[in-house]
């Protein structure tokens, strides 16, 4: 994630010290899947960077996940920002096609704001 | 004004606050074709706003258009008009329009007025009405003693009143004005007491007032109702009423629940897991959709069929008052399109841009020569969500959605309801509008499946050049978005004003004033600059942002600036920008810009800055700033640790600075040390008491630690001190989802700042 210039990778980074905390913790065993995320800078395909959140495991890497992860995404980099900060819905940005979902639907839902740590501004 | 508006369903207010040579006038009078009204558009900017808030009469004179009451005559007497409204003209009018049409002509209101006056005194100690005679006279008579008994404060007797055979039309009318009447006239009782007394009004005319209880006066979407209340008096009569008036139900009781259309959407799939299942079971892929969707409809079934329903409809009744609003909007928009490809951004900050824009967004409304709030703005709900995805473009689908909806009204949404029930009446305009929008793509969209794998699949490019194109218009990043209204405008020192507001603390008012000042005098870099500083203090980053970048305009080299939008732009995480700007600081310092290498590229590399601010740090270990910037370039490349040993010698050399207590605090958080960053937030709270940003920020440390209950105390304190902290909002919201309190999600999607607080003190 160092050599990332998304924003993605900076929250992703938060999260990935976040899930060794006790709420963290807490977090990864209440959703217990893996999350496959293909994330690019402007436009949707275009230069994807690929991450995996673990919830399993609780960790964070790059890189395609290696198995089948229950639900993977595909969005950019504003988008995926809005969803994880609860500017926007996941369902609505489906509908609107900002968001591609694959996998199991019942891991897809419970993708939502409530996984991600929230950045503390200076 | 606009309440009386409302209660008369009439345009019949006189224009005022008109300057008779106005250019914008007649500029705006060739834009928005409103040329069949036989006045001209006067008072253009200079008009009053109106905001249908209804029953606030104290909070007068309501500004203008930033910066109007410099150039154009104001209109003064809102007040005046409050108290004359209360004393009872209108409420005349408000009998009056209970007459069916053909009654009218029954002599003037104040004769009227004297009838009834003497019908009382007949009628001897019991005041009551005449209870004979045709229905007309009985009913007036009814409704004047609830009106002279609420003005007395006395509540409303029942009286016994013959059967007055009213439609069910009629019925809804006095229904619904009642209770809008009775709010006014009672404004100062408690809430159960007016309901009690429209209860026995409408009790005593065997009106059946079920209807209303669905429909409480303060649902959560005051204005919805209130827009729907007008539509009604266009409709007056008409079986569609009920379905309608369900349907409207209907929606306010799914925006108690927020995701309530999806839920809906999932029950009538009679399938609890909701939409995603239903199309997931379909196919096992979201293509299932489009799939589902085609089958039903065949291939161009949606848009075909939509265009069906349309052409069936002929021109509504309702559709004419507005479609001089719509074409206005359709004007405005393509006349804010033109004027948005101008990139200047003096130009885009400017007010005629600004009006024309909030014209074509339908913000604002021109009707009888008067500026009126339109309802757009006041969306809620989804329709909220779909505005503030797309920031007010002019152009895009959502908005456009948004747009004809709302300020076409409820009406076209009850039409296109009730179309099922073959009762229409919709606007052509609308018609043509929406297949405009491309629904030919979006059939073909449909019809090829492209929801599954492609990657180039068209719906979403057009999404995306839509959505880039929105973002060099008007609200966009980077482009300051002034206050609505703003009573500093004219104020004779905004600049004083705004320090000392600021000084105090209260940011929210110092922003006004500052904006007031700035709008004065765009080339005031110290404005600016305090505009930011009052901003990010706020928790508004985008907007300090957006303020900086002005200051740093006018004045290129200020270090403060420069410091500014460094840490800006490191909270929107936003790392290259942040490390220009913080590399800028290093140049444009006096003593140390000798240290940095000429021929700097825009892109520096992060451990190259790093290392020149340690040199600078070691040439004058006493200069704090040197430290603070040292602090925010650490946390660009998490290395925490070094960030807060930077922030706490910064703090050796300036133990007083609030900002200072608030970085190293959210350095701890998001080095997960949340509960040494609290103490650190509580520091700068002990120095600043209003610093929103730390408030915030002590929720996020307690929601970080799974400690959902303390966050919500703390950013409801946030959003109260500020409560156009979107941020906070947001927050609130997951962290209210996560303690369990999803009963008071409605609260926080309508921002119901009494309730929040009354239910989570600090």
């Amino acid at each position: 994630m160092e050599g990332s210039k998304l924003k993605a990778a900076r929250l992703l980074e938060q999260m990935s010290a976040h899930l060794a905390t006790d709420a963290g913790k807490e977090i990864a065993n209440k959703v217990g899947f893996v999350y496959q995320l293909n994330i690019s800078p402007k436009k949707m395909g275009v230069d994807e960077e690929i991450f995996v959140v673990d919830l399993k495991k609780g960790a964070v890497s790059t890189g395609k996940y290696e198995g089948t992860p229950d639900a993977s995404f595909t969005f950019t980099d504003d988008d995926f920002l809005a969803i994880a900060s609860g500017k926007l819905n996941p369902q609505m940005a489906f509908i609107r096609g900002k968001l591609k979902i694959k996998g199991s639907i019942s891991a897809a839902q419970k993708f939502t704001p409530d996984i991600f740590p929230k950045p503390a501004k200076l | 004004m606009g309440t009386r508006h409302l209660i008369t369903g009439q345009n019949n207010c006189a224009p005022d606050g008109g300057s008779s040579s106005n250019p914008f006038g007649t500029l705006a009078n060739t834009l928005l074709g409103q040329s069949s009204k036989a006045e001209s558009l006067k008072g253009l900017p200079g008009a009053s706003v109106n905001v249908p808030t209804t029953s606030d009469y104290s909070t007068a004179p309501l500004s203008t258009l930033p910066g109007s009451e410099n150039e154009f005559k104001q209109d003064q007497r809102p007040f005046a008009r409050g108290a004359d409204f209360i004393r009872g003209g209108p409420a005349n009018d408000w009998v009056e329009s209970f007459r069916p049409p053909g009654h009218s002509a029954f002599g003037g209101p104040e004769a009227n007025f004297a009838e009834f006056e003497q019908i009382y005194n007949n009628a001897g100690p019991t005041l009551g009405p005449a209870l004979d005679g045709p229905p007309q006279r009985v009913l007036s008579g009814v409704l004047h003693s609830f009106l002279s008994s609420g003005r007395a404060g006395v509540p409303f007797q029942p009286v016994p009143v013959p059967a007055l055979g009213l439609s069910e039309g009629d019925k809804q009318c006095i229904r619904d004005r009642s209770c809008i009447m009775a709010r006014h006239i009672l404004a100062d009782q408690p809430e159960e007491y007016i309901q009690a007394q429209v209860n026995t009004l409408l009790h005593s005319l065997d009106i059946d007032n079920n209807h209303r209880m669905k429909n409480p006066l303060h649902g959560p979407y005051p204005e919805m109702e209130e827009y729907w209340n007008q539509s009604q008096s266009a409709l007056r009569s008409g079986p569609m009423h009920n379905a309608a008036n369900n349907w409207i139900t209907e929606f306010g009781n799914q925006n108690n629940n927020p995701e309530g259309w999806i839920t809906e959407f999932g029950k009538q799939n009679n399938n609890p897991e909701g939409w995603i299942t239903e199309f997931g079971k379909q196919n096992n892929n979201p293509a299932g959709w489009a799939h589902s969707f085609e089958q039903q409809y065949g291939p161009n079934g949606w848009a075909s069929e939509f265009e069906q329903h349309q052409s069936q409809m002929a021109m509504g009744q309702m559709g004419g008052a507005n479609m001089a609003n719509l074409a206005a909007m359709q004007q405005s928009r393509m006349l804010a399109e033109t004027l948005s490809s101008n990139n200047d951004p003096k130009f885009q900050n400017s007010k005629f841009f600004q009006f024309v824009s909030k014209m074509s967004r339908g913000e604002l409304i021109i009707e009888d020569n008067q500026v009126k709030q339109g309802s757009a703005s006041q969306s809620s709900g989804w329709a909220d969500e779909f505005q503030t995805q797309h920031n007010a473009n002019a152009n895009s689908w959502a908005d456009q959605f948004v747009h004809e909806e709302l300020s076409q009204g409820a009406d076209n949404w009850v039409s296109e309801f009730s179309s099922e029930q073959n009762q229409g009446g919709l606007n052509e305009k609308w018609v043509d509008e929406f297949s405009k929008l491309k629904v030919d793509d979006w059939a073909e969209e449909f019809s090829g499946g492209a929801f599954g794998e492609s990657s180039a699949d068209p719906w979403a490019d057009e999404f995306q050049s839509q959505l880039s194109a929105s973002k060099s218009s008007g609200a966009s990043r980077g482009v300051y978005v002034f206050s609505e209204m703003n009573p500093y405008v004219g104020h004779p020192n905004p600049m004083q004003e705004g320090q000392e507001l600021f000084r105090k603390g209260l940011l929210s008012e110092a922003a006004l004033a500052l904006e007031a000042e700035v709008l004065k005098n765009p080339d005031n870099a110290e404005g600016w600059r305090l505009l930011g500083a009052t901003h990010a203090e706020n928790d508004d980053d985008q907007q300090a942002i957006a303020a900086m970048l002005r200051a740093q305009e006018a004045n290129p080299t200020n270090l403060e600036v420069l410091l500014s939008l460094g840490v800006s732009h490191t909270n929107e995480l936003e790392q290259g920008e942040a490390l220009r700007y913080l590399s800028r600081w290093l140049q444009n310092h006096p003593k140390y810009g000798g240290i940095v290498p000429p021929h700097q590229t825009d892109s520096p590399y992060g451990p190259d800055v790093v290392r020149l601010f340690n040199e600078a740090a070691q040439m004058s270990p006493e200069d704090a700033d040197v430290h603070i910037v040292l602090g925010v370039l650490y946390n660009l490349s998490r290395e925490y640790d070094k960030a807060i040993a930077s922030f706490k010698t910064a703090l050796q050399l300036k133990p007083q600075d609030y900002s200072l207590w608030n970085k190293l605090g959210a350095t701890q958080a998001n080095s997960i040390q949340s509960a040494d960053a609290v103490l650190a937030y509580q520091q700068a709270l002990d120095l600043k008491p209003n610093y929103v940003r730390a408030w915030a920020n002590m929720g996020i440390s307690y929601a970080n630690q799974g400690l959902y209950e303390d966050s919500i105390r703390y950013y409801v304190r946030a959003v109260s001190m500020n409560p156009k902290a979107d941020n906070a909002w947001q927050y609130l919201r997951i962290s209210l989802g996560n303690a369990s309190r999803s009963d008071m999600i409605a609260a926080c999607d309508s921002r119901n700042l009494d309730v929040l607080q009354k239910e989570f003190p600090l």
